[in-house]
Formats: structure tokens, C-alpha cells, sequence
């Protein structure tokens, strides 16, 4: 007996002292307010795993990349940090992301987003699993259409339907020649252009992701957003809007309709308090899409343990903590969708006593075939954040501005996304 | 000999960190940005050696010929610009403007005040539909007024005129002690002779003010080739590139898209074209500036 609990106590402190030598795991996120909310999940794990502290970094996404970019660089990255959907491809094949293939088994792996978790998975290796996902969605004025006497979305709009809804919902309240409510507003970003792209069978890429080739489907659905501005006049240039935030556009009640991420509706929330009633709606299905072309563009926010990291089976473990059951509804703001299905679809995640009352349509989303079209230098050749200004989105916005042709924006936007791929 | 020497080695004691700091953090930096500019180097991946690539790709590349034409027409809007200004503020507060120790502050006051910050404040006075700029030409019968951060003809104009509102009250303070330094006596001199308010400023002034001038000229030449945060915070480089000069250009291939050999190029011409135009000015200096 002596010899059986002299065994187990052993077995005992050798499990307490795994980590009791104070190990230290560095966390570092792209969401500083995000980070704050996560601090109570952080210090469970902490709890859970004596002897672990948790070291914690967050900086926004254009000093988070950088910064993790020189970390890369110097071989000292972190030992666990947020991959993008966007650039994981690259990270993952420049090595800097360690393989966690068999760290979870089929039956575990279930209990999450497929869509999310395929994400992470490059050429057979699992390199970043996902936290939560998000996805562009319609968001409308329920005030507006109610005044305007026109239908709500609902998920078996046209196109049509929704270019008579957005005419109904322009409005000249005083006759003075200048539109007082749009019934749309856009720009050439890419949340506000590609989930109608991709909702109409679209695709910039050709198969290998190697150069832009727009097929004719994609061509079609830019067609239609740049005249929703230039020939319906049914949403202003981007130019008049000039010195708003385009996410409070909306917000502001300036126009009814809007296409942007799920993550916008806390920002709407904030904004547009009880100023009126407001909703999210599925963008509609383009009229050239078929069943196997037409995509929902979600993609995935993830985590990944570097992969020069000494604690890479503590920071797997930290990953399991930080997107499991563990975590409360309440740890995902807004429009962020939990990958872990069992928080996404619990009441405290749906929120349906606050708007938008059908928060539940992202989960709808999710189950849909989901095409996120980021390629290596995304973010080069289609604009992006400090880059925002150039590529298709600044070619874009020339035609959304009246000063290009489609066709001429088009010619350009390929000839320099072709230059930036071939670098 | 002995006491030289330990002279010497003291000096060198004390010089040491800062030798030391000014090799490992400044120079060592920029001579490997040099070799770095014959790399393919995606910052989070493997160097590629390619020669003379990045090079030859700058110099064929659209994108790179409108960035340069932004850059000379920025610079030849901000150094003309913000001489002319500083010069007219200078010689108003040397010759006795009212309170011109809160005008010397006032004017001063931008160039230490956090870019950031004037630089928003900027934006709403230049914001289409709110901004202070807009609405009072609208108010003054000006029926469409341009979207001045979201037009390209406006763009870059618009980056010029808050960067000289921000760097103005420098080049004034330095313009200002070199007109405290001419002798009094020369204007008391041209007046005798009869000279008129504007031939003693351009007869005694700008002659005498000539090494404050060039010395002016040269630092904002520079200054017009390093803008970056006004742009990065008033017009994101943008409509379309329109306002996109060489700094924020290389900030945009360092930092964004992680292309740190191209960035290093560019960087090179920029520092190529800046060295000749310095040289330039001084192989002309002494047709222009009066040494004493």
C-alpha cells in the first residue's frame, strides 16, 4: 500500500511540477479589446496549469503584422498568436507554424465550424485552428423599409428584388436635387465588393492563385454594384462621403442598406444605440450562380503556435482552452461567430433580445459553401487596410467615383495584381 | 607624448557609446539595407539573392513612375511653399508685428503638436460633406466644392498645405534668427540712399539672409521627401495612389506587404536622387548665397 500512494505521489508531483519551474507562454493578439475580454479565460488556464503564466500582447492589425512579421524574422516569434485567414497560407509555407496534425481527434474536431477549421488546414498539415469566424451580411434599416413600404430581405431576394428595394429607399425628402437617405452605400472594399462576387459564382484568381482572371460572373457582379452608384443613383460616390467613418454611414441612418462583416454589428449597436430598429439579411444570390459556384465568403480568425516556440504541447493546450467549451458566449463580441458550435448556437450567443433580432442567420451562413479568395500578397493587390487606397479597391472607387470605366479599372487592377503576384 | 596619448584614450572612453551606438544602430543598418536591396526577402521567410531585380523592376514599374511624379510635385509645392510662408512670417515678426511673441508661439505651436491629432482635425476640415472648408464655400456660393482628401487633383495638394501649416513655424524660427543677425546699420544705410520698404527687402533681406535660405531650402527638401505620417493619417496614400510619395510607398512595401529588398530599393533611389539635388544646390550654392 505504502509502495502504491509513494508511486501515485510521485506520479502526482511529477504532473504539478511539469510546469512548476514558471514557465512562461507569450500570447500575443491583433484585437487589444478583444484581449481584454479574454483576460478571464487567460487566468482560468493559468489556474488550471500552476506554475504557467500567461504573457499577453495586443496591438491593432497594422502594428500587429509588422510586428509579428520581425519576430518571424528574428526567429523569436511567440509562442501562440493569431493567424489570419488571409495570410496563413504564406506563414504556413514560409515554416514559421508549427504542425499540430493529431493533436485532435475526428470526434473533437466535430464539435467545431468545418468550414472554420479547414482553414487551417495546409497541405495536410493542421497549422492554426480557429477561435471564431466572421461573415459579411446585409444589414438594413427596418425604420426605413417600414416608412418606404417596401418588403424586408429575406433569403430568396434577386438581385432585382433588391436594386427595387434600394430605388424605393433613395430618397429626396425635400425636392432640392440632393439625396437626404440612399438606399445603398459601398465602396471598393473588399467586404462591401466580394460577397456579391461570390455570391454570383465569381472568381478573381485563376486555380492556382497565382495571377488575377476575373471570370465573366465576377465581371458581372462588379458591373452591377458600379451602377448601382453611376446609373441607378441609388447609393452616393464614395467621395461625398469623404471624412465619415464608412462603417457608422449606415449607422447614422444616411442610407438603408449596407454589405459589410458580422463583426460591424457591435460597431452598429454602439452607433446606432435606439435610434432605430435594424436588421442583417444573407447578401442575395447573383443571377449568374449555380449551387456549385455560388460561395458565402466567411472566413476564419485563428490560432497558431510557433513554430520555433519550446512549449509548442503547452500552447496547443492554450489554443484547446482558448477555443473550447471553457469559453462564456459573452467572450465574442458582436458579429463574431464562436467556432465551437456547442457557444455558437447557446441563447447567450444569439442574443435575440437585442438587435439584430435574427443573429442567428450567421450560423446559416457558415453552413454554406464558404469561399474566403485570399491568395499569397492579398493584401497588395486588392488594397487593404494601409494599402487601402491602390489596388482594386482604389481602381474601384475611380469608377464608383465617375472618373473610370469599368472595363479601364478592370485592365489596371489586373495588370498591377498581376505585377504583385509575380514578385 | 604620454599625457597625449592618455587624452586620447580618455576621449575615446568617452566617445565610445555613442561611436558604438552610432555603428551597431545606424550604420551597420543602413549598409545591410544595401545589400538587402539585392534580396527577394518576404520579412517572415527565406532571402533570395536576385541581383539587380528589385532595381530593374522599380525603374519599368508603372506604380513606381507615378510615385516618383508624386513625389516631385509634392516637393515642388512644400519647398517653394513653406519658404515663401516662413519668410513672409519671419520678416513680419522681426519688423515689430503686435504681440509677436504669441504670433513667434502661435506659428510655432503646429510643429510641436502630435501629427496625428492635426492631422484629424485636418480631415474634418476637408471632409466632403461636414467639413468646415465645404460648408463655407457652399456658404459663400460656391455650389460644388471638390472632395478635396478624396479627389485626385486635390489629394496631394491638400497633404502639401497641411504639411507646410505643420513644419512652417520651424523654418520661420531659423529664417527669423538669421534676420536678427544683419547689421541694422545697412537698412539705416538704403534708407539714407532712399531706398523703399521693397528695395530694402530685396536689395539688404534676402541677399544678407542668403545662408539662412539655403540652409532652410536644403532641410526641407528633405523633409518634403520623407512625408509620411500626414499622409498615412489624412489621405492613406490615396485616391488611387494619388497621394502616394516615396516614403509612404516604402512604408507600404516594408510594412504591409512585407517586401523589405524592394523596400530597401527604393529606398536607395530615393537616397540617390535626394544626394544629387543636395549636390546640386551646393555646387550652385556660391552663385546665390552671400558669404561674409
Amino acid at each position: 500500500m505504502k509502495t502504491i500512494f509513494t508511486t501515485i505521489g510521485a506520479l502526482v508531483l511529477a504532473t504539478g511540477m511539469t510546469y512548476a519551474q514558471d514557465t512562461t507562454l507569450t500570447y500575443m493578439s491583433w484585437d487589444p479589446t478583444q484581449l481584454e475580454v479574454e483576460q478571464a479565460a487567460i487566468a482560468a488556464f493559468e489556474a488550471a496549469n500552476p506554475g504557467v503564466t500567461v504573457e499577453t500582447s495586443a496591438m491593432p492589425p497594422k502594428d500587429y503584422w509588422p510586428r509579428l512579421s520581425a519576430l518571424a524574422a528574428a526567429g523569436d516569434l511567440p509562442d501562440v498568436f493569431m493567424m489570419s485567414s488571409g495570410f496563413v497560407k504564406e506563414w504556413a509555407a514560409a515554416d514559421n507554424l508549427a504542425d499540430l496534425s493529431g493533436v485532435i481527434t475526428d470526434v473533437e474536431l466535430s464539435e467545431y465550424y468545418e468550414g472554420a477549421t479547414s482553414v487551417g488546414l495546409i497541405d495536410g498539415k493542421r497549422v492554426a485552428f480557429p477561435q471564431n469566424w466572421v461573415a459579411p451580411v446585409l444589414y438594413y434599416n427596418i425604420d426605413m423599409f417600414e416608412a418606404a413600404g417596401v418588403p424586408m430581405p429575406t433569403a430568396d431576394w434577386t438581385w432585382d428584388d433588391f436594386l427595387s428595394a434600394a430605388k424605393a429607399l433613395t430618397i429626396d425628402e425635400d425636392n432640392d436635387g440632393n439625396v437626404d437617405q440612399w438606399g445603398m452605400w459601398l465602396y471598393g472594399r473588399y467586404a462591401h465588393i466580394e460577397p456579391w462576387v461570390f455570391r454570383n459564382g465569381g472568381r478573381y484568381l485563376n486555380d492556382d492563385e497565382t495571377a488575377l482572371d476575373l471570370n465573366d460572373e465576377a465581371v458581372n457582379a462588379l458591373r452591377f454594384l458600379t451602377d448601382l452608384v453611376n446609373v441607378e443613383k441609388v447609393a452616393p460616390q464614395p467621395q461625398e462621403m469623404e471624412g465619415v467613418r464608412q462603417q457608422d454611414v449606415m449607422a447614422l441612418g444616411m442610407a438603408a442598406m449596407w454589405v459589410d462583416g458580422s463583426w460591424n454589428i457591435a460597431n452598429v449597436r454602439e452607433v446606432a444605440g435606439d435610434d432605430f430598429r435594424w436588421g442583417i439579411a444573407q447578401v442575395p444570390m447573383g443571377p449568374d450562380a449555380t449551387p456549385e459556384t455560388a460561395a458565402a465568403y466567411a472566413w476564419a480568425d485563428m490560432l497558431s503556435v510557433g513554430s520555433n516556440s519550446d512549449n509548442a504541447e503547452l500552447g496547443w493546450a492554450f489554443i484547446q482552452h482558448m477555443v473550447g467549451a471553457g469559453r462564456e458566449a459573452s467572450d465574442f463580441l458582436g458579429g463574431k461567430v464562436p467556432a465551437y458550435i456547442g457557444i455558437a448556437t447557446s441563447e447567450d450567443w444569439l442574443e435575440s433580445d437585442q438587435m439584430p433580432a435574427n443573429k442567428g442567420l450567421l450560423l446559416e451562413i457558415g453552413a454554406q459553401n464558404v469561399y474566403t479568395g485570399f491568395s499569397k500578397s492579398w493584401s497588395g493587390w486588392r488594397g487593404y487596410d494601409s494599402t487601402g487606397s491602390s489596388g482594386m479597391n482604389g481602381e474601384l472607387d475611380e469608377v464608383l467615383n465617375g472618373r473610370k470605366s469599368l472595363d479601364d479599372a478592370i485592365a489596371a487592377f489586373v495588370l498591377y495584381g498581376n505585377d504583385v503576384l509575380s514578385r | 607624448m604620454q599625457a597625449s596619448r592618455k587624452v586620447r584614450i580618455t576621449a575615446l572612453i568617452f566617445l565610445a557609446p555613442t561611436i558604438i551606438g552610432l555603428v551597431m544602430f545606424r550604420l551597420v543598418p543602413i549598409a545591410w539595407s544595401f545589400v538587402l536591396s539585392f534580396f527577394d526577402w518576404k520579412i517572415f521567410d527565406t532571402p533570395l539573392f536576385v541581383g539587380f531585380n528589385n532595381y530593374a523592376h522599380i525603374f519599368s514599374s508603372p506604380t513606381a513612375h507615378k510615385v516618383f511624379l508624386n513625389s516631385a510635385y509634392f516637393s515642388a509645392i512644400y519647398v517653394p511653399g513653406s519658404i515663401l510662408l516662413a519668410l513672409t512670417l519671419a520678416v513680419l515678426l522681426n519688423n515689430g508685428l503686435r504681440s509677436s511673441t504669441f504670433f513667434r508661439g502661435a506659428f510655432f505651436l503646429p510643429y510641436i503638436t502630435s501629427t496625428v491629432a492635426v492631422t484629424l482635425a485636418w480631415r474634418w476640415i476637408f471632409s466632403t460633406k461636414f467639413g468646415l472648408l465645404n460648408n463655407f464655400l457652399i456658404s459663400i456660393g460656391v455650389d460644388h466644392p471638390p472632395a478635396w482628401l478624396a479627389d485626385p487633383t486635390w489629394a496631394l495638394p491638400a497633404v502639401a498645405i497641411v504639411s507646410i501649416w505643420k513644419d512652417v513655424g520651424f523654418y520661420m524660427i531659423l529664417l527669423l534668427a538669421g534676420l536678427q543677425t544683419i547689421d541694422p546699420t545697412l537698412y539705416e544705410a538704403a534708407r539714407v540712399d532712399g531706398a523703399t520698404p521693397m528695395q530694402r527687402f530685396f536689395r539688404v533681406t534676402v541677399p544678407m539672409l542668403t545662408r539662412s535660405l539655403f540652409f532652410v531650402m536644403i532641410l526641407s527638401l528633405v523633409r518634403s521627401t520623407q512625408t509620411f505620417e500626414i499622409t498615412y493619417a489624412l489621405t492613406n496614400g490615396g485616391p488611387n495612389r494619388a497621394s502616394t510619395t516615396l516614403a509612404f510607398f516604402v512604408y507600404q512595401n516594408a510594412f504591409v506587404e512585407f517586401e523589405m529588398g524592394y523596400a530597401a530599393a527604393l529606398s536607395y533611389i530615393m537616397c540617390f536622387v535626394l544626394g544629387l539635388f543636395t549636390l546640386t544646390n551646393f555646387y550652385f550654392r556660391k552663385r546665390w548665397v552671400h558669404e561674409d
